[in-house]
């Protein structure tokens, strides 16, 4: 009976101590994984913004405050990674935090960018094709003129130049 | 010269005003090819030269290089900067197959850079904790812009070089919106370090 209640007693105090270092030990692991998820949130966020940057440039949006504006969440999420790898898992949320709302900013402010600048462009180029056809088409006009008039100038000189012909 | 042979000039000369005329629309249309394509990556000296780099670093001391990019990419890019830590033994990024070096980055920078443009920050690093025992020395901590990482780094005494040899090295990734993933960029420059005195 003695020995059974020793076991038990045994049994109970090794369970607790198990449950205390899961205890202390899941908090730590949980916050690090928290940490990490939002690293992962934050740089595909920062990702997101970059592409939709480069689409409006590439549509012809002058990007240069979009990119200073993204240069700032970039730069907080860079100082968010380095925080983790000191294992300073607070800096890393809060900068990670502050770094999300500026990506979505931008990721925001580029799509109407981008959607004025294929408008622009679109237009400047039909503006052009309809400035080339006319030019193209006044410059071929021209062209005929004084193609004819050459023309003209060309046969009268070679019928004056011709001898006349009398009838006897 | 016969009509025919005028009429030819003409029609020659219509082509060719054609042409001209109509070369802005068709730079919109007829994409040429641009140039090389490739983004540079420098590390100069405290004094923004390429001269005067640190190499014997003693523990306790601030050293400083200026690291900078540049892109020729022909549209902005999204450039990580990783900076690793590593000994003589170590591997370097290899750059026949454009693979990084192994070793875990310890600070890294985020930023773009619009085309023909350069990207440039100070760096400042020191190390502590250090020891030389002998043959044997190792930096334990090794702090980048008032960042401290714990790195535990040993290296042996180089007798070739005469060194305890650590280096500083500077890998450049990019991020590529097809992928929509950051890749090693296969560029790398390297600071080699000299731990002389423990502090």
């Amino acid at each position: 009976m003695v020995s059974r209640c020793k076991l038990s007693s045994v049994s109970l105090l090794a369970i607790l101590a198990l449950s205390i270092c899961f205890l202390n030990v899941y908090p730590a692991v949980a916050q690090a994984d928290q940490t990490a998820s939002k690293l992962q949130v934050a740089s595909s966020a920062v990702e997101h913004a970059f592409s939709a940057v480069l689409d409006a440039e590439k549509a012809g949006a002058n990007v240069t405050s979009l990119l200073d504006q993204y240069n700032g969440a970039a730069d907080l999420l860079a100082q968010a990674e380095n925080a983790y790898r000191t294992g300073d898992n607070h800096t890393a949320v809060n900068d990670a935090d502050a770094a999300l709302p500026i990506a979505q900013q931008v990721t925001t402010a580029a799509q109407p960018a981008q959607e004025s600048a294929s408008t622009s462009a679109q237009t400047a180029f039909w503006t052009t094709v309809a400035f080339t056809v006319e030019a193209a088409i006044v410059f071929v006009l021209v062209l005929f003129l004084v193609w004819r008039r050459f023309k003209r100038s060309y046969i009268n000189s070679l019928s004056d130049a011709k001898p006349e012909v009398n009838s006897q | 010269m016969k009509l025919e042979g005028y009429k030819l000039v003409f029609v020659a000369v219509g082509l060719i005003g054609v042409l001209l005329i109509a070369s802005p629309a068709l730079a919109g249309v007829i994409r040429l090819p641009g140039g090389e394509q490739f983004s540079e990556l420098y590390l100069l000296g405290p004094d923004n030269m390429a001269a005067n780099y640190p190499f014997n670093i003693a523990a306790g001391q601030n050293y400083s290089v200026y690291v900078g990019v540049g892109n020729h990419l022909g549209s902005s890019a999204y450039y990580v900067l990783y900076v690793k830590f590593g000994n003589q033994t170590d591997q370097m990024p290899n750059a026949t197959p454009g693979t990084p070096s192994i070793l875990q980055p310890l600070y890294e920078y985020r930023f773009s850079i619009q085309d023909s443009m350069n990207w440039e920050s100070p760096l400042t690093f020191s190390a502590s904790n250090a020891s030389i025992s002998g043959n044997n020395s190792q930096i334990n901590t090794l702090q980048i812009n008032d960042v401290a990482f714990n790195v535990d780094k040993p290296a042996m005494w180089d007798s070739n070089s005469t060194t305890f040899k650590y280096q500083l090295l500077f890998e450049l990734w990019t991020y590529n919106s097809q992928s929509s993933a950051i890749s090693y960029n296969n560029r790398y420059v390297n600071l080699s370090l000299n731990l002389t005195k423990t502090g």
